[in-house]
């Protein structure tokens, strides 16, 4: 009994909120995949602006003949560790080709990209010498790398160089290794890390960084490597880590430095070395991804021209938007309950976005989160803007009532 | 004696003004008050309590210690400690 008390005030909450709601956001099937933007769920097909499938790869055709070629000749799964007999080729080859891609000596594949900053950050940094510094906004990965490195954790201001500035400063001189971590783009507001200035404020305190660009890596920089290529510190960063399961179209995750030191993980990152490595099919669909991300920009560009078209069209609306125009639109609502109710109402119209809800965002915020994806249709993009207006019109007239 | 129970009347009032906003249900905050069970606020908000705290005192609280918090009174002691130890 003992065990479940702590679950009840939250079950209370999410069924007060539920009770209210048509259908529950937290547990939607999709039903059957139509293609990276359309799905059936519960009889009726809906577009899909709430995913992570910014370049819209998941269904590219030499992807799939890859895959199936994998499961073909190496099988549906390795059985091992990346430790001990679960290292292929395949999965050799995909690290080199991380590394030239961004520019790198050294990267390491994990399973997916949880485990890629849960094994870099508790293996890098250990207590009681190091301090790890986090941004507020980090993402819960890197939190619970921090929990699992055991190190002392100091948090600063989301997106403040000088936040940082202030807590290396305060650091005694006890401390041996400093390690920064920060993202490129955040997922759920889609705001981009000021990261030029923490570079320079970071290698300032001899402290060393580490960037997750798993939402930016494919989408920003004239390459694809990332916000750490837009801002021109690419080469600085000491520790760039990402996954396979956005841009790439698959799932597993990756970190890359040009630390020769970074190869010390492979003995020493348990999230590394205790799981079972990636599928051959995942690897051989993250490999041709990358492949063509590589050598066509076209699928970045169309990504951009969508996000552009629909935070315009969002901004018209007279929405208040959570970032300026990037992969992830983000509209802020009053309250929990009015973004059930909007949440609702665009799956009514056909529009599957992400609901997300205090305490899993920034400032205590209840936010629809959409995601534009460059598979995204004019048709596809119509319907979202038509679901939007009317939202717009619906809260307008709640408004009014008030 | 006299100068470190001013201080920390003084620390008790500052969280104390930083919660208030939080404190929708108008508990009565002493030192013996649960930070999240008796507010009823998340680990999130707590955190961002602590950062202005930080701020405001110009320390650095480690997420491991704010985890070992729970009663105002427990935030209050950890902040005397770490200001002697990082002054």
């Amino acid at each position: 009994m003992g065990l479940f008390e702590k679950f009840e005030g939250t079950a209370a909450q999410l069924k007060g909120l539920l009770a209210a709601s048509p259908r529950d956001p937290f547990s939607v099937s999709m039903d059957e995949m139509k293609g990276p933007t359309r799905a059936i769920v519960k009889g009726k097909e809906i577009v899909l602006a709430g995913t992570n499938n910014y370049l819209g790869l998941t269904f590219q055709k030499d992807a799939i003949d890859a895959a199936s070629e994998a499961v073909k000749t190496s099988g549906t799964g390795t059985t091992g560790s990346r430790f001990a007999n679960g290292t292929y080729a395949a999965h050799r080859q995909l690290e080199k080709d991380l590394a030239k891609f961004l520019g790198y000596e050294h990267c390491i594949v994990f399973s997916t990209g949880y485990q890629a900053n849960l094994g870099a950050i508790s293996a890098l940094a250990q207590p009681p010498h190091d301090v790890i510094l986090i941004d507020a906004d980090c993402h819960a990965c890197i939190y619970d790398g921090c929990q699992l490195s055991g190190a002392e954790t100091i948090r600063f201001r989301h997106n403040d160089p000088e936040s940082l500035d202030k807590r290396l400063s305060r650091l005694s001189r006890d401390v041996k290794g400093k390690l920064v971590c920060i993202e490129g783009m955040y997922s759920m507001f889609g705001d981009v890390a000021p990261v030029k200035e923490f570079v320079e404020v970071a290698h300032k305190h001899g402290a060393y960084l580490l960037l997750d660009e798993a939402h930016s890596f494919g989408v920003f920089g004239d390459h694809g490597q990332g916000v750490c290529e837009a801002d021109g510190v690419r080469d600085q960063v000491d520790f760039y880590t990402g996954t396979f399961s956005k841009s790439l179209a698959s799932i597993g995750g990756f970190v890359a430095s040009n630390h020769p030191e970074l190869e010390y993980l492979r003995f020493s990152s348990r999230p590394y070395m205790f799981t079972a490595s990636p599928s051959p099919a995942n690897i051989a669909a993250a490999s041709t991804a990358l492949a063509k991300i590589s050598s066509d920009n076209s699928m970045r560009e169309r990504l951009w021209d969508n996000a552009e078209r629909i935070h315009a069209a969002f901004t018209q609306l007279g929405f208040e938007l959570c970032a300026g125009v990037g992969p992830v639109i983000a509209v802020k609502l009053a309250n929990r309950e009015q973004a059930f109710m909007a949440w609702n109402m665009l799956m009514e119209s056909g529009v599957y976005v992400n609901l997300a809800i205090p305490p899993g965002t920034p400032n205590a915020t209840s936010i629809l989160r959409l995601s534009v994806s460059a598979a995204h249709t004019e048709n596809d993009l119509d319907i979202v803007v038509n679901a939007y207006t009317n939202l717009s019109q619906m809260l307008a007239k709640e408004k009014a009532e008030t | 004696m006299t100068a470190i129970q001013e201080d920390d009347d003084l620390v008790f009032h500052k969280i104390s003004s930083l919660l208030g906003p939080l404190n929708e249900k108008g508990v009565k905050l002493t030192r013996d008050t649960d930070i999240i069970a008796d507010l009823e606020i998340d680990s999130v908000s707590l955190l961002d309590v602590v950062m202005d705290i930080e701020d405001n005192y110009d320390i650095s609280i480690p997420v491991n210690t704010i985890s070992e918090i729970k009663t105002i009174g427990e935030l209050v002691d950890a902040i005397h400690k770490i200001k002697k130890e990082q002054s």
